[in-house]
C-alpha cells in the first residue's frame, strides 16, 4: 500500500533525524522530570492525595512535554525549503501527516515510558499493576494528543509566534481526550480496577481518535498543499 | 411579578446588554480605524501613481 | 447589504426585542421556585442558539471556502465566528449569574459547562490564528481547517446534556423531548427571543463582513502601493 509505505518512510526519517540529535526528546524528558520533581515540592502530597491526582499530574506533564515535541514536528522542515520539497514529492499530504504523527507518537511514548518509573519512584506508586490496560490508555491517549498536535503544527508552521500559538490551539481541542486519560490513569496507576461506569472513557478515547484522525487525514492535504 | 432574586436578574440582563454594547463599540472603533487606513492608503497609491507617470 | 436595509433590519430587531421584554416581564406567569431570576433564561438559551447557529454557518462557510476558494466565504466565516463569540460570552455570563442564585455557585465543571468553555476557547484561538497570519490566502485556508475542527466542540456541547448526567438542566424544549416539559408560553418566548437576537446577530455579521471586505481592500492596495 503506497500510503502506508510512504508514511513509514516519513516516520523513519523523522525518527532518525530526531534520534541523531535528541534535541526535543531531551528537552521533553527533562521538562517532564523537572515538573514531576517540582510538583512534589509544591504540594508535598501524601499517599492518599497522590492516588487522587496521579492521572491529572501525569497527563498534564505529558501534554506539556508533548508540545515541545510537536512544535518541532513541522518546524524542522522549514529550513532549506524542506517542507516545499516534501509537499512536491509523490508522498501525499495525508501520508506525510500520518508519518509525522507516527514519529511524534513514538517520541511521546518514549517520554512517557521514562516518566512513569520516575513518577513511581518519587511518589511511591506502583504504576505497573494493570500494565495492559495502562498501555492501552497510553497508546490511545498519546495518539489523540499526537493527531491534534501534528495537524495544528502543520497549520502554524509559518507563523512568527508558532511556539505560543500551537499550545493555545491544541490544548482546548485535546481536553476530552486528556480528561478521559486522566480519569483512567488515576484509576489504573492507583492499582484499582476500572468500574463499569468508567468504561465510557475508553469509548470516548476511541471515538475521539477515530473522528479526529479522519478529519485530520481529510484536511491536512489542504493545509500543506493548498 | 415575583420579585425574589430581582437584583441578580437585573445583573444578568445588564451583563448581556453590556457585552453586546461592548461588541458594537469594538465594531464602531474598527470601522473608524479602517476608514482612516483606507484613506491613507488611497492617498499613498495616488501619490505613487502620479510619481510613476 | 445596503446601509439602509441594514439599518432597517437593526431597527426591526430592536423593536422586536423591546416587545419581547414587555411580554417577558408583564405577560408571562412567574416560575414556581426561582423568582425573578428565571427570566434570564430568555436571554441565556437564545444566546446559545444564536451562537451555535453562527458557528454552524462558519463551519459551512469554511467547507465552502475550501471547495470553491471564493474569498466571500472566508469573510462570512470570520464574521459569524466573531459575532458568535460575543453571544457565547453572553451565554456564559447569563448562565453563570443564574447559577449563582439557583445553585449557589458561579461555575461548576460538569460536561455542559466545561464544553461550553472549551468551545469559547477554541473559537477565540481561531481569531488569534487569523491575526497571526499575514498572507490572506494562507489565512483563509488555515483558519477554514481550524473552523472545521472547532465545530466538533459545538456538536459535543449541544449533545452534552444527552450523553452525560450534568448539573446543567437536561433537555426541556419540546423539539428535544416531544413536549410537556415546559410551559408553552415560556417556550414560545424563548423562540421569539431567539428570532430577535438572530436578526440582531445577522445585522452585526453584515456590518462585520463589510469591515472585513474593507480590510482586504486596504491590504491589497497597500501591496499595490509598495509595488509601484
Amino acid at each position: 500500500m503506497h500510503f502506508l509505505r510512504s508514511s513509514l518512510i516519513v516516520a523513519g526519517k523523522d525518527l532518525r533525524s530526531e534520534l541523531r540529535t535528541k534535541e526535543s526528546l531531551n528537552a521533553a524528558i527533562s521538562f517532564a522530570i523537572v515538573i514531576l520533581v517540582l510538583f512534589s515540592f509544591a504540594v508535598d502530597p501524601s499517599a492518599e492525595q497522590t492516588r487522587e491526582i496521579a492521572g491529572g499530574l501525569l497527563w498534564l506533564v505529558f501534554a506539556f512535554a508533548g508540545a515541545l515535541i510537536l512544535n518541532r514536528s513541522f518546524a524542522r522542515e522549514t529550513a532549506n525549503d524542506c517542507l516545499d520539497v516534501l509537499v512536491a514529492s509523490p508522498v501525499s499530504g495525508a501520508a506525510l501527516f500520518f508519518g509525522k504523527a507516527l514519529a511524534n507518537w513514538s517520541l511521546l511514548i518514549i517520554v512517557e515510558l521514562v516518566s512513569l518509573p520516575v513518577f513511581g519512584l518519587l511518589y511511591n506508586m506502583n504504576w505497573a499493576r494493570s500494565p495492559l490496560l495502562l498501555a492501552a490508555v497510553l497508546v490511545l491517549a498519546t495518539w489523540a494528543v499526537t493527531v491534534i498536535g501534528t495537524v495544528f503544527s502543520a497549520l502554524t508552521v509559518n507563523l512568527r509566534l508558532r511556539e505560543l500559538m500551537l499550545p493555545v490551539l491544541i490544548y482546548p481541542m485535546m481536553i476530552p481526550a486528556l480528561m478521559a486519560a486522566m480519569r483512567l490513569t488515576t484509576l489504573l496507576v492507583g492499582g484499582e480496577a476500572v468500574p463499569a461506569e468508567d468504561w465510557i472513557w475508553f469509548r470516548l478515547l476511541i471515538g475521539f481518535d477515530i473522528i479526529f484522525t479522519s478529519l485530520a487525514l481529510a484536511l491536512v492535504e489542504v493545509v500543506l498543499v493548498g | 411579578m415575583d420579585a425574589r432574586n430581582f437584583t441578580y436578574m437585573f445583573y444578568g440582563f445588564a451583563a448581556a446588554w453590556a457585552i453586546l454594547a461592548l461588541y458594537v463599540l469594538t465594531l464602531v472603533a474598527r470601522e473608524r480605524r479602517l476608514r482612516k487606513e483606507l484613506d491613507t492608503v488611497r492617498r499613498m497609491v495616488e501619490q505613487r501613481e502620479s510619481k510613476a507617470t | 447589504m445596503r446601509e439602509k436595509t441594514l439599518f432597517a433590519l437593526g431597527v426591526l430587531a430592536a423593536i422586536w426585542l423591546v416587545r419581547n421584554l414587555y411580554v417577558m416581564f408583564l405577560g408571562l406567569p412567574d416560575e414556581a421556585d426561582q423568582g425573578a431570576i428565571y427570566r434570564i433564561l430568555f436571554f441565556h438559551v437564545p444566546s446559545w442558539f444564536v451562537c451555535f447557529t453562527g458557528y454552524f454557518l462558519a463551519g459551512a462557510a469554511s467547507v465552502l471556502y475550501l471547495a470553491r476558494k471564493n474569498p466571500v466565504y472566508d469573510v462570512l466565516a470570520v464574521s459569524t465566528v466573531e459575532v458568535g463569540l460575543a453571544f457565547t460570552l453572553i451565554g456564559l455570563a447569563t448562565g453563570s449569574i443564574w447559577a449563582r442564585i439557583i445553585w449557589g455557585i458561579w461555575w461548576t465543571w460538569d460536561a455542559r459547562l466545561t464544553w461550553a468553555l472549551i468551545t469559547c476557547l477554541i473559537y477565540a484561538g481561531y481569531l488569534m490564528l487569523r491575526n497571526a497570519i499575514d498572507d490572506p490566502t494562507t489565512r483563509a485556508k488555515n483558519s477554514a481547517v481550524l473552523c472545521i475542527f472547532a465545530f466538533t466542540s459545538v456538536v459535543i456541547t449541544y449533545k452534552a446534556i444527552d450523553w452525560w448526567r450534568t448539573q446543567h438542566p437536561g433537555a426541556v424544549l419540546s423539539f428535544r423531548t416531544g413536549g410537556g416539559a415546559m410551559d408553552p408560553g415560556m417556550e414560545s418566548m424563548l423562540y421569539q427571543n431567539f428570532g430577535a437576537l438572530l436578526l440582531l446577530a445577522a445585522v452585526l455579521v453584515a456590518v462585520r463582513m463589510r469591515q472585513e471586505q474593507m480590510r482586504r481592500e486596504v491590504e491589497s492596495m497597500r501591496r499595490y502601493a509598495h509595488a509601484i
